[in-house]
Formats: C-alpha cells, sequence, structure tokens
C-alpha cells in the first residue's frame, strides 16, 4: 500500500506542521536534513517546520529521536541539510537564546540546590542584579518549585528534578522549548503535573518539542505528533488527521444504540464498512474504511431513521494504535 | 511576561564568561583534584623540610636535589594536569556540559573561561606550593623561589593549555595526561639527546639554568651539559610561549567544532 505525499502521510521527508512566524521565519526549521555516525544514518532526508503548541516526538529506541533533539539544540550539526531557529543555525550561539532545552540526562551540580542551579544558568545567561532573583523565582514559580528550591539537588525526587530541569530551561523565556523524555522515570503523581505544567506552558504561547517512545504520554500532551522509524519520519500531522489519512486501514467504531440489529442491517450495506459485530444488546462495533464516509452515512442513517444514539466511539485513535499502523504501512514501502 | 532577549549584547556574554569562568573555578577547587593536590603538595613540603633539616645547604643544590627532580619532573605536570585535564572533560564525564553548550554562549568563550578558571587555578597552586617549598627549605629554598618562579609560572601556562586540549579532545583525559606527565615527562625530559626537547620540563630546566647561572647550575645528575644539549633561557621562553599559544588555539579551534554526545 504506498503512501503518498498528496495525503499527508509522509514517507520521511516532509513534515509541513506550520505556518511561518509574522516575519516569515520559521520557529524551527529541518530543510533535507540528514546526520550520520559513520556508517550509520540517524536520521534520513528530514524536513519539517514547527508550530507554538505541543508537538511529540515519537518512535521506538534508535528511531533518531534523540538524534533529531541534538540537532535542533545545537548539540550536533547536520552532515547534509540545515537545521535553523528561527532563521539561525541552531548551532550558532544566537539561535539558542531562542531555545530552552531540558535534556534526558539526570545530571546537574548536585552540590547545588534547586535554586542554585537555576540562578546559575540564568547567570550563564546573562542575567544579574534584581533581574536575576526575579526570574529565577518566576520560573520556580512557573514549575511549582518555589518552596522547594532550597534543598541540594541530591535529595530530590526523580519529578522535582524533572522540573528543576524544566525551570532552568524556561529561565531565558525561550520561544522553543525542547523536553527529551521529560517524563521518563517520573511517578504518575508527578507526571500528571509535569503535564499539567506543559500544557499551562502551551497555553501561554510556547512551542514544545517533546520526544517520548512513550506513546500513551503523546494521547494526554501533543496537539501534533512525529512519527519517526529508522530516521525517517514516516507520519506526521495531529492524531486524528494521521489516523484518517491511514484510509485504507480499518477503523473499529462502537455505536451505542436503542436499534443496534435495524443499524447493522441498514449500514451493512455501505460500501465502506467491512465487518459488524454485535457486541450486546445495545453496542455493535464497526470495521470500516475510509472513516470519514462512513460517519457521514452514519450521520445520515441516524437522523433518517430516529435511532437513538448514546454513544460513538473510534477504538484504536490512540497514539499506540496510529503508530502500529504506520509502521506496518511502512513496512509495505 | 517581559521578553528578555538582552542575550546577545557583548555584555551579558562577557557577564555569563566571568561567571562561568569563576564557577568553573569555584568547582574546580573544591574537587576530589584539590584533595590529591594537597595531599601530593603535603609529601613535596615534607620532603622539603627533611631536606632543610640537614646542614645549610647552597640555592644550589637546593634546586638540583629538591626543586629540579621533586618538583619540576614530578609535582609540577601532576598538579598542573588535577586542574587542567578536569576543565571540559570533568563537564562531559558529570553529564553537565550539555547545559552549557545549551546557552546563548559562543563556544569561544566557554572555552575561554574554561581555559582561564584552570590557568588561575594551576599557576596559583604550582607558584604558591613552590612558595611553601622554598619557605620550607630555609634561606637556600626561599632565594630558589624568588629567583625561579617566573619558570614555574611559564611551565604552569604550557602545561595547563596542554592538558587543556586533552581535557577538550579526550573523554577520559585526566588518565591520559596522568601517563603523559609520567611517561613524557619525567621519563623522556631526561633522556640524552634532543628527544627531551618534546618535554615541556626540558624548557622549564633550560630557563632555570639560565636564570641560575650564576649560582653555577647546570644539568643535575652528573649529566654531561654537552648530553643535556641545553637551549638559552630566552629561547626556552620563546618556546613555552608559543607552545602554549598553539595549543591554547588548537583546543579553541577544536572546541568549537566538536560534537559532545
Amino acid at each position: 500500500m504506498p503512501l503518498s505525499r498528496e495525503t499527508n502521510i509522509v514517507s520521511g521527508s516532509e513534515f509541513l506542521a506550520a505556518q511561518d512566524r509574522s516575519r516569515g521565519e520559521a520557529l524551527l526549521e529541518f530543510t533535507g536534513v540528514s546526520k550520520w555516525y559513520g556508517p550509520v544514518i540517524a536520521v534520513n532526508d528530514v524536513s519539517l517546520r514547527l508550530a507554538p503548541g505541543i508537538t511529540g516526538l515519537v518512535g521506538p529506541n534508535g528511531a533518531g529521536k534523540s538524534t533529531m533533539i541534538k540537532l535542533m539544540t545545537g548539540q550536533l550539526r547536520p552532515s547534509l541539510g540545515q537545521v535553523r531557529i528561527c532563521g539561525r543555525h541552531a548551532w550558532s550561539a544566537a539561535a539558542k537564546s531562542h531555545i530552552g532545552y531540558c535534556p534526558d540526562v539526570d545530571a546537574f551540580y548536585e552540590d547545588m540546590s534547586g535554586r542554585t542551579f537555576v540562578r546559575t544558568i540564568a547567570r550563564l545567561h546573562g542575567f544579574a542584579g534584581g533581574d536575576l532573583s526575579r526570574r529565577v523565582e518566576e520560573v520556580l514559580e512557573q514549575v511549582g518549585m518555589a518552596d522547594r528550591a532550597e534543598r541540594p539537588l541530591g535529595s530530590y525526587s526523580k519529578g522535582m528534578r524533572q522540573r528543576i530541569k524544566l525551570a532552568q530551561a524556561l529561565v531565558h523565556d525561550p520561544d522553543l522549548l525542547v523536553l527529551d523524555e521529560p517524563l521518563n522515570g517520573v511517578d504518575p503523581l508527578g507526571r500528571t503535573e509535569l503535564v499539567n505544567v506543559f500544557v499551562a506552558l502551551a497555553a501561554a504561547g510556547k512551542a514544545i518539542v517533546l520526544s517520548s517512545h512513550i506513546l500513551d504520554e503523546m494521547d494526554q500532551l501533543a496537539q501534533r505528533v512525529a512519527f519517526l522509524c529508522r530516521g525517517h519520519i514516516l507520519a506526521a500531522g495531529s492524531l486524528p488527521e494521521i489516523r484518517e489519512m491511514l484510509a485504507d486501514h480499518p477503523l473499529h467504531v462502537r455505536v451505542s444504540t436503542d436499534r443496534p440489529r435495524e443499524l447493522a442491517v441498514r449500514l451493512f450495506g455501505v460500501d465502506c464498512v467491512q465487518s459488524v459485530q454485535l457486541e450486546n444488546e445495545r453496542e455493535l462495533l464497526f470495521q470500516v474504511q475510509r472513516p470519514k464516509e462512513f460517519f457521514r452515512v452514519l450521520a445520515e442513517t441516524v437522523a433518517e431513521a430516529g435511532f437513538q444514539v448514546d454513544r460513538v466511539q473510534a477504538t484504536d485513535t490512540s497514539a499506540e494504535a496510529i503508530f502500529d499502523y504506520v509502521m506496518q504501512t511502512a513496512r509495505h514501502l | 511576561m517581559p521578553r528578555h532577549h538582552a542575550q546577545s549584547s557583548l555584555l551579558t556574554t562577557f557577564r555569563g564568561g566571568v561567571h562561568l569562568a569563576a564557577l568553573s573555578a569555584w568547582r574546580m577547587l573544591r574537587s576530589r583534584q584539590t584533595l590529591v593536590n594537597a595531599l601530593l603538595l603535603a609529601f613535596a613540603l615534607l620532603a622539603a623540610g627533611a631536606w632543610s633539616m640537614r646542614h645549610e645547604r647552597t640555592a644550589a643544590q637546593f634546586v638540583q636535589e629538591i626543586f629540579l627532580p621533586l618538583y619540576v619532573s614530578f609535582f609540577l605536570p601532576i598538579f598542573s594536569l588535577c586542574y587542567a585535564s578536569a576543565g571540559v572533560a570533568g563537564e562531559r564525564q558529570d553529564q553537565t556540559l550539555v547545559y552549557l553548550l545549551a546557552t546563548p554562549l559562543p563556544r569561544l568563550v566557554i572555552y575561554l573561561a574554561k581555559y582561564l578558571a584552570a590557568l588561575v587555578l594551576v599557576s596559583a597552586w604550582n607558584l604558591a606550593g613552590f612558595a611553601a617549598l622554598g619557605r620550607l627549605g630555609g634561606a637556600a629554598g626561599w632565594e630558589s623561589f624568588q629567583r625561579f618562579w617566573p619558570a614555574v609560572a611559564l611551565s604552569s601556562l604550557a602545561y595547563t593549555s596542554l592538558f587543556h586540549v586533552f581535557s577538550v579532545l579526550l573523554h577520559r583525559a585526566t588518565i591520559v595526561s596522568l601517563g603523559y606527565a609520567l611517561i613524557l615527562e619525567a621519563f623522556l625530559g631526561n633522556m640524552p639527546g634532543i628527544i627531551k626537547r618534546l618535554a615541556i620540563s626540558y624548557y622549564t630546566q633550560c630557563l632555570v639554568f639560565d636564570a641560575g647561572k650564576n649560582l653555577g647550575l647546570g644539568p643535575a645528575g652528573g649529566r654531561d651539559p654537552a648530553l643535556f644539549l641545553p637551549i638559552s633561557g630566552d629561547l626556552a621562553q620563546f618556546v613555552l610561549i608559543c607552545v602554549s599559544g598553539t595549543l591554547f588555539l588548537v583546543g579553541l579551534w577544536a572546541f568549537c567544532r566538536r560534537e559532545y554526545v
């Protein structure tokens, strides 16, 4: 099954996720970027632009997520192509004032307190005097650490350490936040708190790129997702968009109605319905192709015949299910 | 929230660089390297103290028996490598270099800050150690310090530049530097022929011999000057400065280009 650019399911080269900024420069732009380490290609001919909001980089270990992150934060230089932040090469010092980077490594100057660490990074960004103290307190407040930042970093839980990493990334008020596996090893409570922080930052207008190999995280967080595998971007967009684009992959839709048998008979003759199953006395499970067409027909049928519909739910629109589909599709390329 | 985009200005870069230099020096001073250096210095001071308790000696004897074989050939490179090789490599090992590279400080400034921090610590430690050694060595020791501290200062500059390059290029810079100090400096620096000219300690010795001409100083250990092949103090000084400058530029070039992953 071919993947075509027309359907915006891309075979590793294009991900146009955003409009240009007001001055015509993309916040983050990859143009034909490849990166290899000796004979190993880590990122292969990737082009993308980024919009404000939360964008997830998803893929299995070794997919190229960390290399992408390191390229966009100027830790690595592309072997081919260009990575630009607000029009400047990501490698340059000028680009780095636009990026806040929260690395995946759990390393700090361990003898410092959380507040001293954030203060140190702020000073390296050029803050001094009253500005320095004010900004440090602002970001500690923002990540919910203002009252706990005096303790030594060595005594912090994983969640608190992640917050301090986030605070140091935010201290210079960057346009773009790059978070490498930000929820790794964080307990469920801390995870929820951090997710809330990310969502609040995105709502405040920050562009956030976060990488994860845990697909569930993307369901909660990301407004757009790029699926990576073996250095390629396999698909990109919002999860519903990507699912929609996988038109040839059957979608499972559970419909709860007062007359399930009658609805099943009416819809079984429709082209896009592959199978229908009576789950119980009120529920049907449809396997459909071309979900848009199915939902249009379903709506018309329900309206015509006056069905009472309690619930319509697509059961495989999670990031994990979609990623599985994308991977299956990619194997046919 | 107000925007903070003053980072591109020279002033904020300078301020950030100065803070990084101070932070690096403070962290190195509080590291276990200082403990190692203090233990080694205590050993050197014990040796100098024991030497001075014997009957009255001359400055030339102090130089030939304590300063050159003990301090210049062994302790000086070891003291220097403890701080200079930890500058960038220490941050890599602790995985904290990423925070520095993510700031808008140009790599040139990061390198310069790290280099200056190491240079100040190495110079201060080496000169203070030599001063303490001179004090314990009695009048002869103190006279030696007053005459030969410039040689120690220049030697510190050269060692800092060399070990800082190791620090930029190698993940395990301290181990490689230790190998260099023990094999090349202590061993090669005392070999006959011109091969010793690869060792910084050779040029330090030439500076000492030149500055101590009127004390009758010459190659130690009964070596024939014709075998030691000393060069003039001016030339030794020129070589050390050139080597330091070249190594500084090599390290800077490498640091500005290198991908640390």
